[in-house]
């Protein structure tokens, strides 16, 4: 793990106590990440596949308490199924993909609640999944964060144009589905580790926000690159400062998507008031 | 220059079939036009030219696995999507992705497919606030951009204003004597003014031949069902 410290010596010229500097280090990595793959989901109008993902971590909470298997692997794997499965269904083309992550969605907090209330035990496992904290987080998961940065440099570098220009069209001969199934199975892996920060319930923002931030300030696809990673990573880091001051005292989750919410809000009114050319 | 050849070909979707036992030739280095009234099986023939469809029958290329180029009648897309032009346009060439800019190569490639086709004033404009004929050529200069053997156009005049539709068929004309061209068009006038070689579809191949052989009375009635009064307006 000493290939953090110098990221923790920066963190230091802000936080004193090591588990804030760990915080900080986390949220970083994490809103770089979530920020540039928000940028795809909300262009291929896919905002709510990180809902139906993060709630699978119900079920596989659960099954893991019932076939006695590590928590971790488990909900990521049952994640990645159901990327998998959404990817699937949604080329198939019978459905809308709106249609299928809804089905899905429901399909896994089903089998999610039948299990948990089979197996109530499980109920404690969830509750950090529910809300998560990016307060707890360890040097490993820190590292995780680090890694899943550069996964996702390179995931982004290889599927950016496919995918963009595969929303778009028009296609020439048979369609390729690699590009839709690798970002299926690695946007799944970014919401299940994303969740374990700030939640279940606040996953959808992290991805969406920034990016819908980004949408609307420019008019370029670059632009909005840039600017939902600005967004992004700043709204992570101001909602973290603010959490922490004792007049506020708020969840370092829900603090960092209130941020991002504000910041839509101004962009919207700067909007109002210079309209986009072209 | 590419030619195609289908012998019977027949494409069956679900228990329909959209083209039954087509025989059609579509020379080389000309601009073959396909006619036919509406769920004629023009778009399904021009699906299964470029390798969407599976068929029955013999489809077959002189020289063989040419490479393709495609406009379809409109782009349905999300126009408040942030894309301009030119990365529009970038995507086909390069991985590298939009994120980091356009490369100085990819670029003037770029610049020269718009130039092409007289829209070099596009290049820094969005996507979602360009006209229906501004797309269309958009659309011809993504085609070119691949350097196509077979050009393969669906309708592609369709909302385009009369200004935007002489223009396409001015660049069409230009294109013709590097490119074989195969169009699908609904306006007989204009078929009949651009094309080299007219295929007249319904289902099955009803008539081919030159322009002046197929503009006949009893053609376009064998082909839409037209009254002789209504075919005559053609003329």
């Amino acid at each position: 793990m000493e290939l953090l410290n110098p990221l923790y010596a920066l963190a230091g010229l802000f936080y004193e106590p090591s588990f804030m500097r760990r915080a900080q280090v986390a949220l970083l990595m994490l809103t770089l990440t979530t920020s540039a793959v928000g940028v795809l989901v909300v262009n291929r109008r896919m905002a709510f596949f990180p809902d139906a993902i993060g709630h699978s971590i119900f079920a596989g909470v659960a099954l893991a308490l019932i076939l006695n298997l590590g928590v971790q692997p488990t909900v990521l794997v049952m994640g990645l199924l159901l990327g998998l499965l959404i990817t699937f269904l949604s080329r198939r083309g019978h459905l809308a993909p709106d249609t299928v992550i809804g089905l899905v969605f429901s399909g896994a907090v089903a089998l999610g609640l039948a299990l948990v209330s089979r197996e109530p035990q499980a109920t404690s496992g969830l509750s950090r999944f529910f809300l998560g904290d990016v307060l707890t987080v360890s040097d490993e998961q820190v590292m995780a964060l680090v890694i899943l940065v550069v996964i996702s440099a390179i995931s982004l570098f290889f599927l950016t144009n496919p995918l963009t220009l595969g929303s778009i069209g028009p296609k020439v001969g048979p369609g390729r589905d690699w590009p839709d199934y690798l970002f299926g199975a690695y946007l799944a892996v970014v919401v299940m580790i994303a969740v374990q920060a700030v939640g279940v319930l606040l996953v959808t923002a992290l991805l969406v926000t920034p990016a819908a931030t980004g949408r609307l300030l420019t008019v370029s696809f670059k632009g909005m690159f840039w600017t939902a990673l600005a967004c992004g990573v700043a709204a992570g880091q101001i909602g973290l400062f603010a959490s922490f001051q004792p007049s506020l005292n708020t969840s370092v989750g829900a603090t960092v998507v209130i941020v991002n919410v504000l910041i839509f809000g101004l962009a919207a009114i700067f909007r109002r008031i210079f309209p986009a050319r072209g | 220059m590419t030619s195609i050849t289908l012998d019977r070909v027949s494409v069956t979707l679900g228990r329909f079939t959209a083209l039954s036992e087509v025989c059609a030739v579509i020379p080389s280095g000309q601009q073959t036009v396909v006619i036919g009234p509406n769920g004629a099986g023009k778009s399904t023939l021009v699906q299964t030219i470029l390798g969407q469809l599976p068929h029955q029958g013999s489809l077959t290329f002189d020289p063989p696995n040419p490479r393709f180029g495609y406009v379809p009648q409109r782009l349905d897309f999300d126009r408040h999507m942030p894309l301009l032009v030119s990365e529009y346009l970038a995507m086909g060439l390069s991985l590298r992705p939009l994120w980091l800019g356009l490369g100085s190569g990819v670029k003037r490639r770029v610049y020269d497919a718009l130039a092409q086709v007289k829209a070099s004033d596009l290049a820094d404009k969005p996507m979602g606030s360009i006209s229906g004929g501004e797309t269309q050529r958009v659309l011809l200069a993504a085609a070119m951009m691949t350097k196509p053997d077979v050009l393969v156009l669906d309708e592609p005049a369709t909302g385009v204003d009369i200004n935007g539709e002489q223009l396409l068929c001015e660049l069409l004309d230009e294109l013709k004597s590097e490119h074989t061209i195969v169009m699908v068009s609904h306006d007989l006038p204009t078929a009949r003014a651009h094309a080299d070689w007219v295929i007249c579809l319904n289902r099955r191949v009803v008539a081919q031949g030159s322009p002046k052989d197929i503009f006949k009375t009893k053609v376009l009635v064998a082909t839409f069902g037209l009254h002789q009064g209504q075919s005559e307006a053609f003329y």
